[in-house]
């Protein structure tokens, strides 16, 4: 059988001071995804390693991280011969491959990032929702975006991130959203993104939503 | 002084040694672990937890959610979003609605739970649009009949359909959540649930990120912890977190289980390749009007088939692969490709394109598959638990203080669900049980906590040495024979010589996973969540084999090949699993019209 090499980065931040590599051997077989080696490797292997998954075909965006220091989602990553397969960046980690994701619950709840409640209006409510809006709400919030961001670090508050501005200009196309969505997009430092090197097509998107045109563009 | 006069975050303070809790007047020292104090505390946080959520804190209690991922997923996250809105097609109402659900479920449906779906889908609507959702309209901006999509076994089309499928509901129960100010869990997982004099008082979590346990204190606990589709894992499209924790936990506190030998595998699975075995690509809405099932031969198998139900096409494909017209991959081949050459088929196919329910086709088996000009291999995949824990249409369970809702509560659909009825459903029964458990809660009746305090206190000890044990057996590698077992003995078709061969497994298992061997770290430790899963799973495993075995005919999804028939003299019955002592008792009792 053919086997495939894997080069994963550990980091416990209750013991480590730094990431470091680790290199497993899986077998390979066509049509083998980086998520499929994973999972092996936590069976066969190596009971320690963490990494997260949910539903195994790009709806829940748990299974993020960077192949060939390159966000994917894992499980639609095909596994080849030799890679390398870290955390995604500028986020905490809460283990090995695994990010923290809590802090985002108290982020979007802080920046009130929904509509109003709407059962008291009067319903069905007409609602014409525009061809940006269904775009951006296939949005599966697997972070990688802020992982491929020159800017952005979670760390620094003051500027939000295209995850951040996607939330926004959900928001932003939605009629029955009342609050000034551009603005709070520039007290989330928007005006940054202008001199970025990725300004008019910002980075690629999971889910294919084009972050700039859709986001970014209507929100500066 | 009360839960929230702890700062929120408890990662950072989780070391702290030495509580003085005041309950009941009873002081508590808890060296041990953090405790917490609610109203109400909902397990689960997709759609029919957070509905509870909601309603409970609505209703003036203090309300806290726990889940195993973050809040506002479980499979309502990564579901179609096609939600039941019935009455609005011409010709459809209510009434029709419950005849198609008692036809479809084979008269296995509790009567009252069936009637309460069948009246309040359009409350079910409202409720996740106000919460934020916004289903697709037409060009007017409006819900019409014209939106509404087909799904096997309904009458009428009934299903609106969400622009971006269960994620956009996800964010809209997570926006639901914060704007209600409820306490939020994450990665918290509940592993036990007390009770005293029948009635709940409290409940162990796991904090899955820091390894730390913590003791809710409750009046009133909703079980919306989901299905238990990942019993049968790779065969099944539900998220990992399905593993039947409700069940298991409902059991464990004394409450009943209803039709727990109810599973229902949706007929169309991904085979190959192994990534992605067991991924959804269709329910019999999907086949179109012309679609057919070929066998190994090129015999066809079964047309007609967007007429039927779920449980009836699952049944002839198992059936014909267990007679040895089964593909290389143990499925048959679905050819969609007839549609093409009608004006209804393509319609078919935008429709369905548009749900987005065969997708990963495209990933497993390519473009031309994707555009149903190649055919698909297929084989039922574990979706669905029908069974469930057994509670009346306000979420009561037998024991006071305790409920249920979502996929968790069995009865609703008896013996088979209909397409886009779940999604409607676990807003009706969601909303209903947090609105009566804040109602039971507020109402003052505490359930007294003094005499088990020291039986907590061994718990937390026994969750504490599962970090780094040193038996023999890795939980995963008994988790997996589990879920194999599941699949060959106790799946679609089931016989008693198999399913007694099953129980006596599942014995075997439980022995062994009293020997575990575990990696010592506190952090995101997924051995240890296996490892509480494991026994979660036997006991919903065992539940699900005792209730196959006691059902002797085939009704709904449950198929025994030694009974073949449905029995309607002997077996318009449900199956009831309990504990008595140290056993699981089963027996079986007059439907409830
Ligand atoms: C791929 C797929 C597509 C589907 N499409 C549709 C559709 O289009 N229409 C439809 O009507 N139905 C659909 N369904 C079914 C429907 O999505 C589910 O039945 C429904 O979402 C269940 O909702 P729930 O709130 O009961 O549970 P879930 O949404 O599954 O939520 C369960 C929650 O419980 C938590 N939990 C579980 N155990 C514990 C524990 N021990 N401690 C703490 N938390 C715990 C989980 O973390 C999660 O938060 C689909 C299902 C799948 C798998
Ligand atoms: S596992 Fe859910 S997106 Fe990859």
């Amino acid at each position: 059988m053919r086997r495939a090499k894997i080069r994963i980065s550990r980091f416990n931040p209750d013991i480590d001071k730094t990431p470091y590599w680790q290199e497993y051997q899986v077998p390979w077989e066509k049509g083998d995804t980086v998520l499929g080696a994973l999972i092996y490797i936590y069976e066969e292997l190596d009971p320690t390693l963490a990494f997260r998954f949910g539903c195994r075909y790009k709806k829940c965006g748990l299974c993020a991280v960077e192949v060939e220091g390159r966000p994917r989602l894992a499980c639609l990553a095909g596994l080849k011969k030799e890679m390398e397969v870290s955390p995604l960046r500028n986020l905490p980690i809460a283990r090995d491959l695994a990010i923290d994701r809590g802090f985002f619950y108290h982020r979007l709840a802080e920046l009130k990032l929904y509509i109003p409640e709407q059962e008291s209006m009067k319903w069905p409510a007409v609602i014409k929702e525009g061809i940006q809006h269904k775009r951006l709400i296939g949005c599966v919030e697997c972070l990688s975006c802020l992982s491929a961001c020159p800017h952005y670090d979670y760390r620094d508050t003051t500027f939000g991130g295209p995850y951040l501005f996607v939330k926004l200009a959900q928001l932003h196309f939605d009629s029955r959203d009342k609050i000034d969505r551009r603005f709070q997009a520039r007290t989330l430092g928007i005006e940054r993104c202008k001199g970025c090197r990725y300004w008019g097509r910002c980075v690629p998107c999971t889910s294919g939503i084009p972050i700039f045109k859709d986001a970014i563009r209507p929100l500066s | 002084m009360r839960g929230e006069a702890f700062q929120d975050n408890f990662l950072g303070k989780v070391k702290k040694a030495i509580l003085d809790w005041k309950i009941n007047g009873f002081v508590l020292f808890n060296r041990l672990m953090e405790t917490r104090d609610f109203d109400v505390i909902c397990i689960g946080a997709g759609g029919a937890g957070v509905a509870a959520a909601v309603s409970a804190a609505r209703a003036g209690a203090r309300v806290a959610v726990l889940s195993k991922e973050p809040i506002g997923y479980g499979d309502t996250r990564i579901s179609k979003g096609v939600m039941a809105y019935a009455g609005l097609y011409p010709g459809d109402s209510p009434g029709e609605f419950y005849r198609d659900l008692i036809q479809g479920g084979e008269h296995l449906n509790d009567g009252d739970l069936a009637r309460t779906v069948s009246q309040e889908t359009a409350l079910a609507v409202l409720t996740i649009e106000g919460f934020g959702h916004l289903f697709c309209r037409d060009e007017g901006g409006r819900i019409t009949s014209e939106v509404l999509s087909p799904a096997g076994g309904h009458r009428f089309p009934r299903g609106l359909i969400s622009p971006s499928e269960g994620v956009s509901m996800g964010n809209a129960l997570r926006a639901a959540i914060a704007r209600a100010g409820i306490a939020v869990f994450e990665e918290t997982m509940a592993v036990k649930l007390y009770s005293e004099e029948g009635r709940i008082h409290g409940l162990l979590a796991l904090h899955l990120l820091s390894g730390e346990a913590v003791f809710f204190r409750a009046a009133s606990v909703v079980l919306a912890t989901g299905g238990a589709g990942w019993l049968y894992y790779p065969h099944t499209d539900c998220l990992q977190s399905a593993t039947g924790d409700g069940f298991s936990l409902a059991y464990e506190a004394g409450a009943e289980l209803i039709d727990m030998e109810q599973v229902q595998f949706i007929p169309f699975g991904i085979t190959h390749p192994r990534p992605f075995i067991g991924l959804l690509c269709g329910e019999p809405a999907t086949a179109g009007p012309f679609g057919r099932l070929l066998n190994n031969k090129g015999e066809v198998i079964l047309e007609g088939i967007n007429t039927m139900t779920r449980a009836q096409v699952a049944r002839a494909i198992c059936m014909e692969v267990e007679r040895g017209g089964g593909t290389r991959h143990q499925g048959l081949i679905l050819d969609l490709s007839p549609n093409l050459a009608h004006p209804k088929g393509l319609k078919a196919r935008e429709k369905m394109k548009e749900i987005g329910i065969f997708e990963p086709v495209r990933e497993a088996y390519g473009e031309r598959a994707y555009d149903w000009e190649e055919p698909w291999d297929v084989s039922p995949t574990a979706h669905y638990h029908m069974g469930g824990i057994r509670a009346d249409s306000e979420g009561r369970t037998g024991i006071k203080g305790l409920y249920a809702a979502g996929q968790a509560q069995g009865g609703i659909h008896g013996g088979n669900r209909l397409g886009s009825v779940s999604l409607a459903e676990v807003f009706i029964f969601g909303r209903r049980a947090g609105r009566s458990a804040a109602q039971s809660a507020l109402g003052g009746v505490r359930g007294k906590i003094n005499r088990v305090e020291s039986l907590i206190t061994a718990d937390v000890q026994e969750l504490k040495s599962l970090y780094g044990s040193r038996g023999s057996y890795r939980p995963i590698k008994l988790k997996r024979r589990l879920q194999e077992l599941m699949w060959k003995k106790v799946g679609v078709l089931r016989e008693e010589g198999k399913l007694k061969e099953a129980l006596e497994e599942l014995g075997e298992l439980e022995a062994l996973s009293r020997d575990l061997s575990i990696s010592p770290i506190k952090r995101l430790n997924r051995e240890v969540q296996d490892a509480l899963e494991l026994r979660m799973m036997l006991n919903v495993a065992k539940a699900m084999a005792l209730s196959a075995l006691e059902r002797k005919e085939s009704r709904g999804a449950h198929v025994r090949l030694d009974f073949p028939q449905r029995d309607d003299f002997g077996w318009r019955r449900n199956i009831l699993v309990w504990k008595e002592g140290m056993e699981m008792k089963v027996r079986a009792e007059e439907v409830r019209n």
